[in-house]
């Protein structure tokens, strides 16, 4: 009798062909992208995604084409930041998706650009029964999708915002693996310390790079007279940078106004970069770019 | 997976002309020996349907098709997605899909989706018809379904 081996293809669905065809097109599409960051925390609540969308118009200042993933599945928030409506309509051909285009031509891919209406949830079309196993796998393959089926074209950054949680960066690393690294970012109260530090050493016995440790809402800053005052209780962020052996790349205070457009549409960033904060996020931006370059 | 006839010893073939799942429901595959032409069926259950489905390569078809449908498991799968990520079977000449059918053959596993539409698309040729609508696809699944 016959064995597998002795039997042509491997069961008429070409499937490890498929599976390399899918690999290659994720490669083109990263060939194209010379960086790529993610922006974590294992805490939530942090400013992870307002950071984001401000060090990507930062990067843009400074000159560079910017791209943003929205690797927060189930909390995307990046359309909102970025000015991209709900009604924007997709353009999907056999050669991917467009990227929504949001404030100083930031380009980006979320969840939100995909749901039918503003308030839907991500929820897929399981049984009720369905299993954490199944969403957790459904979940690995929508991010593969988003990265791979978006014609990011030429950028040189794709920066990658993370939801809470240090479990989604396993997929990211698997699907990027030259990932330039990961900023953690923190706020100086002891319990988000307390998280980020498991984030940090799990990235680190993974070996995922790690660019550095932001302390964001490092302080409140008053958007009026810009005087400094204390937000948050904690102890040094910057001795658990040196505790852990990574990079501290700076303190950022809060300004009530860093998670929403300003009335010219654009990001807080670009109309308040001689603010403390804002010169706080430039001076982190320099910090990721000499070390990454 | 592959299937050997044991009194032929050769390889069965996918029966791509016979392939009409119902919508969100677990995958049957026919698969006939082309020597003997003895037919089995392949029943999975829901777990092994399901995994199947969401590792985003697809049954019977070429890697080119598959690496050429963006957002194929998303679209599928994705319970309040736009419109434009359904849209459902691709235009054919001088075939029309109904907004109906297009929503039938949506539901349809992703990964068995264009083995569904080359089995309807094939049915409707050789009938002369040039508008797919939901009617059809209960003749369609009566007639090659299981």
């Amino acid at each position: 009798m016959k064995t597998y081996e002795d039997l042509a293809g491997d069961g008429g669905s070409n499937i490890i062909e498929q599976v390399e065809a899918l690999g290659e097109k994720l490669r083109a599409r990263l060939d194209r992208i010379k960086h790529k960051v993610a922006l974590m925390s294992g805490k939530g609540g942090v400013g992870k995604s307002s950071l984001t969308a401000n060090v990507a118009a930062c990067l843009i200042d400074k000159g560079h084409s910017v791209g943003i993933l929205d690797a927060d599945l189930n909390g995307p928030s990046i359309c909102h930041l970025l000015g991209v409506k709900n009604s924007h309509k997709l353009t999907i051909d056999d050669r991917g998706v467009q990227p929504g285009i949001g404030s100083h031509s930031i380009k980006l891919m979320s969840m939100d650009m995909l749901l039918s209406n503003p308030d839907s949830p991500v929820m897929w079309t399981e049984e009720a029964d369905a299993t954490a196993v199944w969403v957790s796998t459904m979940e690995s393959t929508a991010l593969r999708e988003l990265v791979a089926d978006t014609n990011w074209g030429d950028l040189d950054f794709l920066l990658i915002d993370m939801p809470p949680g240090s479990d989604r960066i396993d997929n990211i690393r698997s699907l990027i693996p030259e990932l330039a690294g990961v900023v953690e970012i923190t706020i100086p109260s002891l319990l988000s310390q307390h998280i980020v530090s498991k984030s940090i050493t799990k990235n680190n016995k993974m070996k995922v790079p790690i660019i550095g440790l932001v302390e964001n809402m490092a302080g409140y800053t008053c958007p009026h007279c810009e005087k400094e005052g204390p937000l948050f209780e904690g102890e040094d962020v910057e001795s658990l940078a040196k505790q852990k052996n990574i990079p501290y790349l700076g303190k950022i205070p809060f300004d009530t106004r860093i998670g929403r457009k300003t009335d010219s549409g654009s990001l807080y960033y670009m109309d308040n970069k001689d603010s403390v904060t804002g010169k706080a996020i430039s001076s982190v931006v320099d910090k990721i770019l000499s070390s990454i370059q | 997976m592959k299937f050997l006839c044991i009194p032929c010893d050769e390889k069965m073939e996918t029966q791509t002309e016979g392939i009409m799942p119902e919508e969100k429901k677990n995958l049957v595959m026919k698969f006939k020996c082309k020597t003997c032409g003895h037919s089995i069926a392949m029943l999975t259950n829901k777990f092994e349907t399901e995994f199947v489905s969401k590792l985003g390569v697809q049954v019977n078809t070429t890697a080119a098709e598959a690496a050429g449908t963006p957002l194929g498991v998303v679209s599928g799968a994705l319970a309040e997605g736009k419109e434009e990520l359904k849209k459902g079977a691709p235009a054919e000449d001088n075939i029309e899909w109904t907004e109906d059918a297009k929503e039938r053959i949506q539901r349809v596993p992703f990964f068995v989706r264009n083995m569904a539409k080359k089995t309807v698309l094939s049915f409707a040729k050789e009938r002369g018809i040039t508008v797919i609508d939901g009617k059809l696809m209960d003749e369609v699944r009566e007639k090659v379904g299981m």
